[in-house]
């Protein structure tokens, strides 16, 4: 019955197959069919590309534009005014002989600034949320789908033993580490054992079932969200290095938790789908019906929800830079461009509407291209363009 | 036939926790499938069919489920012990599965080749042009029109036939052994279903599968099937060809089956019907499930479980009443 091999050697010409379309260029051409999405793809991209510009004008010596050069009889002048060339020293006037943003408090060139600011904070906002985006899909997945599975007295273990052995690499004898090793060794293996064989000998406890997957998880989101993240954040940011990376990553791991939830609620219905059955009862593993078949059913309240973030994300480095925790003075970010700003809102008003206007650019952008993604990714929604 | 068979499920039991108590969806079901036939699964909503086809795979959540005995034998391993990643192997290789309802059983982000070929290249590493031939053969031979065309679209931009169609195909990517196809046509209209239950006929032909059909409908077995299982309320209560079921129904509740066949009465007269309805999983009535519904009653009936009797040449059924009026 097993004569799959003469069974299947048509060749290809019977067919005449049709030229080969990649997946890629499949979502190309569907990215260009939807205008929106492409032209928040176009925006954003253009943004990147200020953003690297900015970053190589604005570093070394001495460079072409000084962001943190201080003229302070040229202070709050608005955009597009020239600046007074008696009172300035030659190294001092701006190369293009314009304040095109106009100038800060310290009279800084807010260009230049901006310029500065646009690759930490686009960056910020994109790691931070794509960090909180992947966590909260892994965690809200695992948790929607396993659901009420068990996990196991060993497992905890394991974990525990892990963790151990990771977070003590440097501060432990090698005995030490070594007792730890085997002993997670035994306990996987003895596991495996149990897994296979269902017997029950002395390690029978490691088998025991603890807490369902899904109580461990929901409770681990209701603790994290029972804390204001921004304290969350300063806490560790104080026990951390000053580095902007350092931010992200804690920004990105303080704000997973709405994906999280939403990706555990669109999961709770789709487990229940007959597609998903379906796809188990071909013998399809675990990990591709959650992250293959049901991510891309789940992700359209994920994709909304981190637009927003993006823009959280950019005001929370902000909000750290301003009380000395995010990006050291004087280089710059929208966020405190904006921050700083705001004391003369009524004096200088492009102090603050400049880089609101970036960001709220920026969000747009990624906005319009997370709803074209979504729709790309669901071809039911394909054909409303 | 008398090759040995490729699958035997045994006493098989499942248990469900529930609110209200333990429910016995399934409670001691045994059945034979052997290489190459079609075996059909005959019973009302809810007496246990799709329970037991999904425990065969190891496909039911436990908990709530709970397999409380019995074993599920194929090609001689006993599918409920084997480790998920085992079982993961014999899914959609070894045995494969149709279900219900096509319009919600294919994903709908992804193209039907892609869903075909993930099973191909799941199982078998092929490259991605072989496994595109393979698939337009698939295509062609479950009767999908142009599938050059169609192997590139969307499962909303198809039928509810033609979704079961592709189906069939995922089902048959790898060449399984068995097909498990759980009432396959009972969300189609009734000209397709008609085609549908032909291509499953043409693709045994040719394929020479096992198939286990299934369904709810005794009218649909009759042209299909090389032996017929009767459930009710978990049990098997005949078992035997479809001559036998047919023309000497030994069980009342096949009687009261075949008499509510819509072709069976007369012009004008109404649908026969079995009066009462199926027992709650939860609290089944003791001795024989059927007896209160049953116009062979006795006493005897309500206090004892009843075996399996002989009526000769593998036709078996639970009705110790019959088989001694039938001997007397
Ligand atoms: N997940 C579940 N939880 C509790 N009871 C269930 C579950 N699935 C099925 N059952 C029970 O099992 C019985 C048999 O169901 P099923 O096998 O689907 O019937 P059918 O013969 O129509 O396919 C039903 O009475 C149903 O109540
Ligand atoms: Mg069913």
């Amino acid at each position: 019955m097993k004569d799959s091999a003469s069974e299947h050697t048509l060749s290809g010409e019977t067919f005449g197959l049709p030229p080969q379309q990649t997946r890629l260029e499949e979502f190309w051409s569907q990215l260009r069919k939807n205008r929106l999405a492409f032209a928040g793809l176009v925006i954003f991209g253009f943004f990147f590309l200020v953003a690297v510009v900015g970053m190589l004008l604005t570093t070394g010596t001495s460079p072409v534009l000084d962001p943190s050069l201080v003229r302070l009889q040229e202070k709050l002048r608005p955009p597009l005014s020239g600046p007074n060339l008696e009172s300035l020293l030659p190294e001092e006037v701006p190369p293009l002989r314009v304040y095109l943003l106009g100038t800060d408090e310290l009279g800084r060139d807010v260009f230049a600034r901006m310029l500065q600011g646009a690759w930490v904070s686009l960056t910020v906002g994109f790691v931070a949320v794509g960090l909180a985006v992947i966590i909260g899909v892994f965690l809200g997945g695992l948790s929607g789908y396993y659901g009420q599975n068990s996990i196991r007295v060993g497992q905890v273990i394991l974990v525990l033993l892990a963790l151990w052995v990771v977070l003590g690499w440097s501060g432990m004898s090698g005995v030490y580490l070594v007792v730890l090793a085997a002993a997670a060794v035994v306990v996987l293996a003895s596991m495996v054992l149990l897994h296979r064989g269902k017997s029950h000998g002395p390690f029978a406890v490691l088998d025991a079932q603890l807490i369902s997957v899904d109580a461990l998880i929901t409770s681990l989101i209701d603790i994290m969200l029972c804390f204001p993240s921004f304290f969350l954040i300063l806490t560790v940011v104080a026990l951390l290095p000053a580095s902007i990376y350092n931010i992200m990553i804690v920004i990105g791991l303080t704000s997973w938790m709405g994906a999280a939830r939403f990706v555990r609620a669109e999961f709770l219905s789709l487990r229940e789908q007959d597609f998903v059955t379906a796809a188990r009862a071909l013998g399809i593993s675990d990990w591709r019906i959650i992250f293959r078949h049901m991510v891309p059913n789940a992700i359209a309240p994920v994709l909304v929800s981190a637009t927003i973030g993006i823009a959280g994300a950019i005001l929370t480095e902000a909000g750290l830079s301003f009380l000395g925790f995010g990006v050291p003075p004087p280089h710059a970010t929208w966020g405190n461009i904006l921050s700083d700003g705001k004391n003369y809102l009524f004096d200088a008003p492009w102090l603050t509407i400049i880089p609101g206007l970036a960001i709220l650019v920026v969000v747009l952008s990624f906005n319009l291209f997370g709803e074209g993604l979504r729709d790309i990714l669901n071809p039911k929604l394909r054909e409303r363009h | 036939m008398t090759s040995d068979p490729l699958l035997i499920v045994n006493d098989l039991k499942v248990y469900f926790d529930t609110e209200q108590g333990v429910s016995k969806a399934v409670d001691g079901v045994s059945y034979m499938v052997r290489p190459g036939e079609t075996v059909c699964l005959v019973g009302e909503s809810g007496c246990g069919k799709t329970v037991s086809a999904l425990s065969i795979l190891g496909l039911l959540p436990q908990p709530p489920a709970q397999i409380a005995g019995g074993e599920v034998l194929f090609k001689g391993r006993n599918l409920l012990e084997l480790a998920e990643e085992d079982l993961q192997s014999v899914r959609g290789r070894e045995i494969s599965m149709v279900f219900q309802e096509p319009m919600t059983s294919l994903n709908p982000v992804f193209t039907i080749g892609y869903q075909i070929e993930e099973v191909i290249t799941n199982h078998e590493g092929v490259s991605h042009k072989e496994a595109e031939i393979r698939i337009l053969k698939l295509l062609q031979d479950v009767g999908i029109p142009s599938p050059k065309e169609r192997i590139h679209d969307y499962p909303h931009s198809l039928s509810g036939g033609q979704r079961q169609r592709v189906m069939i195909a995922m089902a048959l990517a790898c060449s399984p052994d068995l097909v498990i196809a759980d009432e396959p046509t009972t969300a189609l209209d009734v000209t397709i279903q008609a085609q549908i239950l032909n291509l499953f006929r043409e693709l045994q032909e040719k394929r020479g599968m096992a198939i286990l059909q299934i369904t709810h409908d005794l009218s649909v077995v009759a042209g299909i099937a090389d032996r017929i299982y009767v459930m009710y309320a978990g049990i098997v209560v005949e078992e035997g060809s479809v001559w036998q079921i047919f023309r000497d129904p030994s069980h009342p509740y096949t009687m009261g089956l075949l008499e509510s066949l819509p072709g069976r009465r007369e012009k004008g007269q109404e649908l026969a019907t079995i009066p009462g309805t199926v027992p709650d999983p939860t609290m089944k009535p003791s001795g024989c499930p059927f007896h209160p519904r049953c116009s062979y009653f006795q006493e005897s009936c309500r206090d004892q479980f009843p075996p399996m009797c002989n009526f000769g040449d593998d036709h078996l059924a639970r009705c110790p009443v019959i088989h001694a009026e039938r001997i007397a």
